[in-house]
């Protein structure tokens, strides 16, 4: 095969024993890889019902065709399991060098089953793989641990671990590559944590093979020059980075803020892009072939927030700063340093924090409950500290390491929580921007905006501007969004490019490089059914369209200020519409001729 | 990037103005083509910039021909993106 390697390894931890498995072309072609890939693995091989923290659920790290090329920003992967801040199929994607490293190696995929009896990590050089004893690492922070497994496998290793956070099954832990990069959301590293397995550690001396060289080259450089020809991929992000979006968001008045009660803060701009370039950047940073460089290097030099870092991004610097009223840049970056460090997911946590201060500004819980910590909106102290003590498991820091649904639900107010089937919502507010809305309605791991980015459209006007008040035509462009997100997703490209490229140029490079012939309409109905499988997948772990709203909040009270002021979503008005139009009936279930028309069966 | 060409994050106008065009002109008057490149082009708005009258996008409020009244606030962001 060309693009992918071809084979996958499969590692029980119950057992030791170590495989390697022969990769089915047909499933390769018709689900990519990644996500994609990985979804249709576990859709074979686990009951959607599992316990996520059980030995029965899987955890699978896997890159795409993409992935170890020089195709523009081709550093992606996914790891892929049954989430267990929400029960449905997680699918979070990271950057950085560890899933081009994977297909060095020789691997498509690597599926972990089972659990270990004692901590491990596992250490695969090329065809050598081993599961070596981990009990000196349990307990380490992220940067310790890489670097001791650098010190004791090769300096040039790629490492993927988790943190303290994920030891402990912190619900909305996360793994963590080359330090500082994140397979961010629905815990998965608290699965990790679930099976004793602390790291992958990963050296590959092979290569990915390319089916046209010629072609693929050319296609290559037309994309890289599209990008960089593009103000966005080729200059805005490099010089601020995400978190520029933070000014904007403001601006048009859809700026969650103070979990949700408004959609305007007017102190953004102490935590936005501009101002994080002028006072703590070091430089920008890049991913494997990454021509944007959207990532920064970080330093704080307050002795009270002091360190080094990475971040923080947009949705980073709003959950510690607007969500929580707090306006202070080092605050906000230093809770996203203990984040990388720990190893948890800064959205979960951030808007956990936020939730846990409006039941205190509510008098549901006080002084004996956060550990005589005042949690009051814009406390930026505070808000460290909360995400300390959620990283080491004491204090306060234990409940909120249940995420914030689980948290309101327990003092009786679970419609405080600003979470869609229990994952909290990102950094753009549906009643300030309809259409990201129904995306967050009908996302298949709940609250999330990456899956069908509509403020592309919406707000930044790529590839062409709605109107972000509008309901007409946002469910189609959600499913379109939607579908190709999770095509790219599952190609190891990274879904930046698409500020400089589109479905043309993608499946050209993809086609020269795997031999398989894709047009823009196959790739994306290659998304089509991914993400109608996911839905099935959920569907059978017993969500259902009762589970695609908003917080009632959301539907029914207006944001009070700002630019957005009397403004709530309209999602009811597009649902209905959308589920139509994806070829779902009145319950959201997809009939037997959508499936049929994507080739969608039980085993693929 | 805007801010660089203009050398300041916010300024007040005080110049009677009846349209977004009318100010747009006298802000590239005053910073010249370091400006002008990410706004307009052969006398249009140029799509590269977002454009905010009062929060809402110009290119839904009749682009440079958007009126504006005293106390109004215009933002001009460069070509932005994220996640």
């Amino acid at each position: 095969m060309n693009g992918w390697i071809g084979k996958y390894l499969r590692v029980n931890l119950t057992t030791r024993k170590i495989t390697t498995e022969v990769l089915d072309p047909r499933l390769a072609r018709d689900y990519i890889g990644a996500r994609g890939l990985g979804t249709r693995f576990m859709f074979n091989e686990v009951d959607p019902k599992v316990d996520p923290l059980s030995v029965a659920n899987k955890l699978i790290f896997a890159p795409g065709p993409f992935s170890g090329t020089y195709a523009p920003s081709a550093g992606r992967y996914d790891v892929v399991t049954k989430g267990p801040l929400n029960g449905t199929i997680a699918a979070s994607n990271s950057g950085g060098s560890f899933g081009p490293e994977l297909k060095y190696a020789g691997y498509d995929m690597v599926i972990l089953e089972g659990k270990a009896a004692k901590p491990v990590y596992l250490w695969i050089h090329n065809d050598k793989v081993e599961i070596r004893d981990a009990g000196h690492l349990w307990g380490k922070i992220v940067p310790d641990a890489t670097d001791a497994l650098h010190a004791e496998t090769d300096e040039e290793a790629k490492v993927a671990c988790i943190g303290p956070a994920g030891e402990r099954q912190v619900l909305f832990a996360c793994i963590m590559n080359e330090m500082h990069r994140a397979a961010g959301r629905s815990g998965v590293g608290a699965v990790m944590g679930s099976k004793n397995l602390k790291a992958l550690a990963v050296v590959g001396t092979g290569a990915v093979t390319v089916a046209d060289k010629d072609a693929f080259k050319a296609a290559v450089m037309k994309a890289r020059k599209m990008i960089q020809d593009h103000p966005v991929g080729g200059t805005g992000l490099r010089v601020y980075g995400t978190d520029v979006l933070a000014n904007i968001l403001n601006q048009i008045g859809a700026m969650p803020t103070k979990n949700y009660q408004d959609g305007y803060f007017p102190t953004t701009n102490n935590i936005g892009g501009e101002s994080l370039t002028a006072k703590i950047l070091e430089r920008p940073k890049g991913c494997f072939s990454c021509i944007i460089s959207c990532g920064r290097t970080s330093r704080v030099t307050n002795p009270k927030f002091a360190g080094r870092g990475e971040g923080p991004e947009y949705e980073s610097a709003w959950a510690f700063g607007p969500d929580c009223g707090v306006d202070n840049l080092d605050a906000v970056t230093k809770a996203n340093y203990y984040c990388n460090e720990y190893g948890m997911d800064t959205i979960t946590m951030g808007s956990t924090i936020a939730c846990a201060m409006e039941l205190y500004e509510k008098g549901l819980i006080g002084l004996k409950e956060t550990g005589g910590i005042p949690l009051d909106f814009g406390n930026a102290e505070a808000v460290v500290e909360m995400v300390r003590l959620t990283g080491i498991g004491e204090g306060f820091g234990k409940k909120l390491a249940l995420g914030s649904y689980r948290l309101a639900e327990s003092y009786g107010h679970p419609e405080l929580s600003m979470t869609v089937k229990k994952q909290e919502m990102p950094a753009y507010d549906p009643r300030g921007v309809q259409g990201i809305g129904l995306n967050y309605a009908t996302g298949n791991r709940g609250g999330c905006h990456v899956r069908g980015y509509t403020i592309s459209a919406e707000v930044l006007g790529v590839p062409v501007k709605l109107d972000k008040d509008t309901t007409d035509g946002k469910a189609q462009l959600d499913i379109t969004f939607q579908n190709l997100t999770a095509a790219l997703d599952s190609s190891g490209a990274c879904l930046f490019t698409t500020f400089g490229i589109g479905g043309d140029e993608l499946t050209s490079m993809l086609s020269s490089l795997t031999g398989v012939t894709y047009t823009a309409d196959e790739f994306m109905k290659c998304g089509d059914r991914i993400y109608n499988l996911e839905r099935l997948w959920n569907l059978k772990a017993g969500l259902s369209s009762k589970d695609d709203t908003l917080p009632e909040r959301l539907l029914k009270e207006p944001i009070k200020s700002g630019p957005s002021k009397g403004s709530i979503s309209k999602l009811p008005q597009m649902l209905p519409e959308y589920y139509q139009l994806r070829g779902w009936d009145k319950n959201g279930v997809p009939t037997d001729k959508k499936l049929k028309e994507l080739n969608l069966t039980e085993q693929g | 990037m805007v801010r660089d060409a203009t050398g300041k994050s916010e300024e007040e106008w005080n110049a009677p103005a009846a349209t977004l065009g009318v100010l747009v002109r006298d802000l590239i008057a005053r910073y010249g083509v370091n400006l002008q490149k990410w706004v307009m082009e052969k006398g249009e708005m140029n799509g590269l910039s977002i454009i905010l009258v009062n929060g809402r996008d110009a290119r839904h409020t009749g682009l440079l021909e958007t009126p504006l009244k005293p106390d109004d606030t215009v933002v001009i962001f460069p070509p932005l993106a994220g996640g």
